[in-house]
């Protein structure tokens, strides 16, 4: 269980002056600004959920994740994970939590794998048994058994990555944080990492934590996403729910004769918006308030439709056009 | 125990990560052996052109000289990882690592690197302690056995406090690796005879930074009798208590302060 | 042309900069190493046979102590490289791929770098160094008159050793940053290189004191034009001939160091492959 109250956190950056004579002017003196990276934040993970935790670079994600750890202090606010505060009592939490910086690896470079893990064992003082059973497990489910034998820097990048995550769960936590776990990997190993976050959820129990940029891991993965833009939540519920908010929209793409445009092409009801994608039109509208039915009628009359491809929003467009909106108070406000 | 346990897991770590560097270190041994032999040639260099130094003989400055090398080279064998926090690890990042697993922070570090260079310093100050020897008439005592003993052993101690409270300011200031450098340059310093310099400079090695008070000292006491060898081992037990107390507190303090970098 | 390394020109110099604390603390440190040093030539000079007057091999003591303070200056201003590591880095993570692609010589970046630095280091720290190191030492009477003309033309010749001097630093930084391809690891060949270039450029000791064999095998080395030359030249050790000949046996040094790393980095090269990326 994770509780997190009115979190925030200020980092104070020197002001730098540019150019030359700038730099020379902060050796004398040096001015800082605040940048409240997270801004009085507060949620509750309960055991076993999955969170997606999500929003543009620098609205915070890892600075969050870095407090949860433990090895950033809240200039603010608590967390506490099951009961403890890690940034007081960091060892103690250290054992129950894993973590995984997509961008750094925890594995010692030079030696075999497997060595990595021998002292990981110790480290976190696991029993034999259960040494075997997780290395058993997480060598079916992140396939890692291959190259235990080979050192760490001559992995691949998605080996290396699924390794790391094998690191951070050798001692089964009970709560994972991943920041960026599929960054950067092929769709097979991000594939790869999402069934072992599954079965990991599934077998353990393990609560999990995770940022990224890749809306297919959330949709596979998160029963819940919190949405962060400039250090504040800005949505925090069930992916179902988020769509919802925007209604059932659905969209039909449509490949139409070549002299059929969006702005010329007889308007059905202005519920419909009608758009031009790679010569395609696209039709977004709210299934609730317009039957999906006629509109596909008036596609096929109307707009002399050849084909189809009707979806639902995508979980990316939602997040998207929820970032879009809060771009745009922002400006008005200003 | 479960700390020794581990102690030795993570050596033995350490030691196969060496070995995935066998050219290195045999570069690092041969460069090792010329840096001493340069520095014992610059000795040898000067000497040539004075009779004496100070009244310390050749055989006696170089006596000087290897004995420096024992409490270094022990230094060197466990707590070679701190160079690493003070110049780089906390500044790059890869210190998160280790505050994020549920074994002390310092323990960590320690058990990072070992350091088998340290014997071959070790064997290289003992061989040039038994040539110098063999050219000198020293009475040894049990006394001056001690003394010497103690030196060494808790001279590396204090070497050690050194380097754990100057890197520990890394954790506030990102780097300290400068600082830690210059500091420990001052061991050089005790690679001669106290006598060279001014009162203030030897009241500076034997208390503010004591490397004269666990290598000039004794030697001196073997050479030429000039303190109480029990009182001595007592000045320097009780000197690394100290130092060793002090670091731990400074450590404890800068860990706590301790904040990972960028966001 | 060379607008392209301006980035990394400017990299090496806010680097410099950005730990301020760090090189004010090694400054103030310094000078109480530079006193021990002073003590130690004090007691060589008063135990010779000559007392503290004595000339030994060309130097007073007065010399001597001058020589120990630019040397050291010198060493802290010329010497502020991190290429050796920096290669080194790129090797073990295997970054080294990523500027393999880029559109700029991966030895330029680091000669760009390095004189950033170079140039931050003189203007912060060189210039009120040396004017303060040169007007104790010159009022103390420790050097020769600094009358002008004569003092100005030395001090010309020592800026453009100095950048020679830090130039080949960078080269033979670089030619053992390459050597790390070999070895895996730097450990080992970073303190290689700062004892052959602490014992051979006379920063330990001036190459006078070194055995006659010995010192002629070494003065057409490269080594010495990395600090003893520069320091023989500024306090006028050497007449003018002989610090032209200087400069200039340091300068073909560069050019053929230069030259070899070239031969030696596309050699090495082949190596990245072995390692992975």
């Amino acid at each position: 269980m994770i509780e997190v109250k009115d979190l925030t956190k200020v980092f104070r950056k020197p002001i730098r002056g540019s150019g030359l004579s700038g730099m020379v002017k902060t050796l004398f003196s040096r001015k800082y600004e605040e940048v409240r990276a997270v801004d009085g934040i507060s949620f509750t993970v309960p055991d076993g959920e999955i969170v997606g935790y999500i929003g543009p670079n620098g609205a915070g994600k890892s600075t969050t994740i870095k407090m949860m750890c433990g090895i950033l202090t809240p200039t603010s606010g608590s967390i506490l994970i099951d009961g403890t505060e890690p940034c007081r009592k960091r060892q103690q939490v250290a054992q129950h939590i894993g973590v995984v910086f997509g961008q750094k690896t925890q594995l010692w470079w030079d030696i075999p794998l497997i060595e990595s893990f021998k002292v990981l064992k110790e480290i976190y003082q696991i029993p034999d048994a259960d040494y075997r059973e997780r290395m058993a497990f997480l060598g079916e489910v992140l396939d890692i058994t291959r190259f235990l034998s080979q050192p760490v820097r001559t992995l691949s990048l998605g080996e290396r990555m699924r390794a790391d995550l094998a690191a951070s769960m050798i001692h089964n936590p009970r709560i994972l944080f991943l920041d960026e776990p599929t960054i950067g990997m092929d769709v097979l190993v991000k594939e790869k990492i999402r069934l072992a976050i599954h079965a990991l959820n599934r077998t353990y129990g393990t609560t999990v934590v995770l940022t990224t940029h890749d809306m297919t891991d959330i949709e596979d993965l998160c029963s819940r996403i919190i949405l962060l833009e400039k250090g504040k939540i800005i949505y925090d519920g069930p992916l179902t729910d988020l769509k919802k908010r925007f209604g059932n929209i659905k969209t039909l793409t449509l490949t139409v004769p070549a002299e059929v445009h969006a702005g010329t092409a007889p308007v059905l009801s202005p519920e419909v918006a009608v758009s031009e994608e790679d010569g395609r039109l696209v039709l977004r509208f709210d299934a609730d308030r317009i039957p999906l039915e006629q509109v596909v009628q008036y596609a096929f009359r109307d707009l002399r439709a050849m084909d189809m491809k009707i979806a639902e929003i995508s979980i990316g467009d939602v997040v998207k056009t929820i970032l879009e909106q809060q771009e745009a108070e922002h400006a008005e406000k200003v | 125990m479960r700390y020794v346990h581990l102690y030795f897991t993570c050596i033995k770590r350490s030691m196969i990560s060496r070995l995935e560097y066998k050219k290195d270190t045999i570069v690092a041994l041969f460069s090792f052996f010329f840096s001493n032999l340069c520095s014992l040639a610059a000795i040898y260099f000067i000497l040539q052109s004075i009779p004496a130094l100070a009244g310390y003989s050749l055989a006696e400055v170089g006596f000087f000289y290897g004995f420096s090398m024992l409490p270094i080279s022990l230094d060197h064998l466990f707590s070679d990882e701190f160079w690493l926090v003070a110049y780089r690890r906390v500044q790059n990042g890869d210190m998160d690592m280790h505050f994020l697993r549920p074994v002390p922070v310092m323990f960590q570090v320690f058990a990072e690197t070992f350091q088998p260079e340290g014997f071959g310093e070790m064997i290289l100050g003992v061989a040039l302690i038994i040539v110098c020897a063999s050219n000198l008439t020293v009475t040894v005592s049990f006394g001056s056995i001690a003394v010497l003993t103690v030196g060494a052993v808790f001279g590396a101690v204090i070497i050690t406090s050194f380097k754990v409270a100057l890197s520990a300011l890394a954790f506030i200031f990102k780097r300290s690796g400068p600082l830690l450098q210059i500091i420990y340059n001052f061991s050089n310093y005790a690679k001669y005879p106290l006598a060279i310099y001014p009162a203030v400079i030897r009241m500076l090695l034997i208390f503010v930074l004591p490397f004269g008070l666990f290598i000039s000292l004794p030697v001196d006491t073997l050479l030429h009798g000039t303190h109480d060898p029990w009182l001595l081992c007592l000045a320097i037990i009780l000197c690394a208590a100290v130092f060793f107390a002090l670091a731990v507190r400074i450590w404890t303090f800068c860990e706590r302060r301790y904040e990972s970098t960028g966001s | 042309m060379l607008k392209k390394y301006k980035p990394f020109l400017r990299a090496g110099a806010m680097d410099t900069m950005a730990y301020r604390f760090n090189i004010l603390v090694w400054a103030v440190i310094t000078v109480c190493q530079v006193a021990c040093l002073v003590f130690l030539w004090l007691a060589v000079y008063r135990s010779s046979e000559g007392g503290i007057d004595a000339v030994i091999h060309g130097f007073t003591y007065r010399e001597m102590i001058s020589y120990v303070v630019l040397t050291t200056v010198f060493g802290f201003v010329t010497f502020n490289n991190d290429t050796l590591w920096n290669i080194n880095t790129d090797i073990k993570k295997g970054t080294i791929g990523n500027y393999l692609i880029k559109p700029i010589s991966y030895r330029g970046k680091f000669a760009a770098t390095s004189l950033g630095s170079l140039l931050m280091m003189t203007l912060m720290f060189g210039v009120p160094l040396y004017t303060a190191a040169l007007a104790v030492l010159g009022s103390l009477g420790f050097l020769p008159d600094l009358t002008f003309p004569a003092f100005f033309a030395h001090l010309a010749l020592f800026l453009l050793s100095g950048l020679c001097a830090s130039l080949l630093n960078d080269t033979i930084a670089y030619i053992f940053g390459v050597l790390c391809f070999y070895t895996s690891s730097g450990w080992g060949l970073n303190s290689l290189k700062e004892t052959l270039v602490a014992f051979l450029s006379g920063t330990l000791l001036p190459l006078a004191f070194f055995p006659a064999g010995l010192r002629e095998a070494v003065s057409i080395m490269p080594f010495a034009g990395m600090s003893q030359n520069p320091i023989l030249i500024l306090m006028m050790k050497y007449d003018l001939a002989e610090s032209l000949r200087a400069v200039a046996l340091t300068a073909a040094w560069i050019v053929a160091l230069e030259l070899f790393a070239k031969l030696l980095f596309s050699h090495a090269i082949r190596k990245v492959t072995v390692q992975g990326g």
